[in-house]
């Protein structure tokens, strides 16, 4: 079975002014990297648009309108002082939220086993009534209700390993038990959220890490609170919020991931689907900001995913 | 080495050096660093009563990663007023303070320069150079070497 690589160039047109660090730039990296003869097995598909309905089942439909009235014709409007919008953050943020909804389809339909969405701008910040840190819609969120109300899925479980934690996707699932929500990430910085303490109603994990947190802390948390907890929830459908600027290489953060670490991480969580979802896995790019730490990271995480286990089980 | 015992702060500080009012923007506290070589600038009231001391380590510190921004922002940070990020209630010395006390104070503390205090004003600042200096003068004057070849 295949993986499968969601993307639009309208991710590559979001402009998020000079010297932004979620820039274009690290899109082009990422499928730059993902062209190479290694991932020539990847097939490629460009991202629908989101349609309201998707967007609306995270966000109010107030809200979505805010956004799409405050994209401006010329230059840049900020949302705050992280979230730029220039005259194609619309278009992008439909392509983003669309890929994560196109790529659960397809996967789910078992046409594939797993797919990669490389997108921007990100979503994991974005809270249902709050643009913020770079995030407009709530991507991975979006595709988790996809899921549920399109395909009738009774728990989707989202695994996100971005430094820092994704207050919105959380916001977005923290009342409901049809969904766990696990995220590692940095205690103390951007943004602010994501103490132990927060466990919505059983089915929200944070797990903050020390800076300088590395490979060994990762092992132990995933085999100690991740593993066993996923397992505990059987998810129907496993997305992954995989940022990668954890890595030790990245400006904003001072944890010290690897590629290999990335590698591993995404292994392990294969085997846990293919074990209770039949390996169905749909990544989704959020943030990373050294841009060839990104690039080795993203590609050890997509060669991983094409390496994916034999499905044990069709549920 | 024994002339320097005698010296006292007074002897070796900058007399009433420059100053700020705590609301200061970062933004002129940088020019200040960018065309003098201090490391730190005390921050004073309209009587030059000390209330803090602002370093190149706390202007740093203002830029580390936190809670409020993904990415720190220059000219947000830069338009803070002084008293946001300075030291409150920094150790300060008065002139007659042996200048060896003071050596020794900026050893364990390991800090930089402090401020010199008189009935709670701003008199002086004094640093590491200062009594580098000092040390220098006072052995140059008066040290006799210790292994004098003498003509026999």
């Amino acid at each position: 079975m295949t993986t499968l690589l969601y993307t639009h160039p309208a991710c590559l047109e979001h402009d998020t002014g000079f010297g932004h660090p979620e820039s274009p730039a690290r899109l082009t990296a990422i499928l730059n990297a993902l062209r190479a003869a290694p991932f020539a097995a990847l097939e490629w598909r460009d991202a629908p648009q989101a349609t309201a309905e998707q967007l609306t089942r995270i966000h109010p439909p107030a809200y979505v309108e805010r956004i799409f009235a405050r994209v401006p014709r010329q230059g840049h409007f900020a949302l705050d002082g992280d979230t730029i919008l220039s005259p194609q953050s619309g278009e992008a943020a439909l392509r983003a939220a669309g890929a994560v909804c196109a790529a659960v389809d397809t996967v789910l339909r078992r046409e594939a086993s797993n797919a990669f969405c490389a997108i921007r701008p990100p979503g994991h910040h974005a809270e249902p009534n709050q643009a913020m840190g770079f995030c407009l819609f709530g991507n991975a969120a979006i595709g988790a209700a996809h899921a549920r109300a399109v395909h009738g899925l009774k728990r989707v479980a989202i695994i996100d390993f971005d430094v820092h934690h994704g207050n919105g996707t959380q916001a977005a699932v923290e009342r409901d038990p049809g969904y766990l929500y696990i995220s590692t990430h940095q205690a103390y910085i951007y943004p602010g959220t994501g103490h132990r303490g927060e466990r919505g109603i059983g089915n929200i994990i944070n797990i903050p890490l020390l800076a300088g947190s590395g490979s060994t802390d990762l092992r132990h948390v995933w085999r100690h609170e991740i593993e066993p907890a996923l397992r505990e929830f059987k998810p129907q459908l496993i997305l992954i919020s995989a940022g990668f600027d954890a890595h030790h290489m990245d400006p904003l953060a001072e944890l010290n991931f690897s590629e290999d670490d990335y590698a591993w991480l995404t292994r392990r969580i294969l085997e846990v689907a293919a074990d209770h979802c039949a390996g169905q896995v749909v990544s989704i790019l959020e943030g990373g900001y050294n841009l060839s730490a990104l690039a080795a990271s993203v590609a050890a995480h997509v060669k991983a995913l094409m390496e994916a286990p034999a499905r044990d089980h069709i549920p | 080495m024994y002339e320097f015992l005698k010296y006292e702060v007074r002897d070796a500080m900058t007399a009433d050096p420059i100053a700020i009012g705590p609301n200061a923007r970062l933004r002129e506290v940088e020019e200040i660093f960018e065309n003098h070589d201090f490391n730190g600038v005390p921050v004073v009231d309209d009587q030059r009563h000390l209330l803090g001391i602002l370093t190149k380590f706390d202007l740093l510190k203002a830029f580390s990663l936190d809670a409020h921004a993904l990415a720190p922002h220059y000219d947000t940070i830069m338009e803070q007023p002084a008293e946001a990020v300075m030291t409150r209630d920094p150790v300060s010395v008065e002139p007659r303070l042996p200048l060896s006390r003071l050596l020794q104070k900026l050893v364990e503390m390991r800090t930089k320069s402090l401020p010199v205090v008189e009935n709670g004003l701003l008199i002086g600042i004094v640093a590491r150079q200062d009594v580098l200096k000092a040390l220098r003068r006072a052995t140059i004057q008066h040290e006799i070497p210790l292994h004098q070849d003498s003509p026999s």
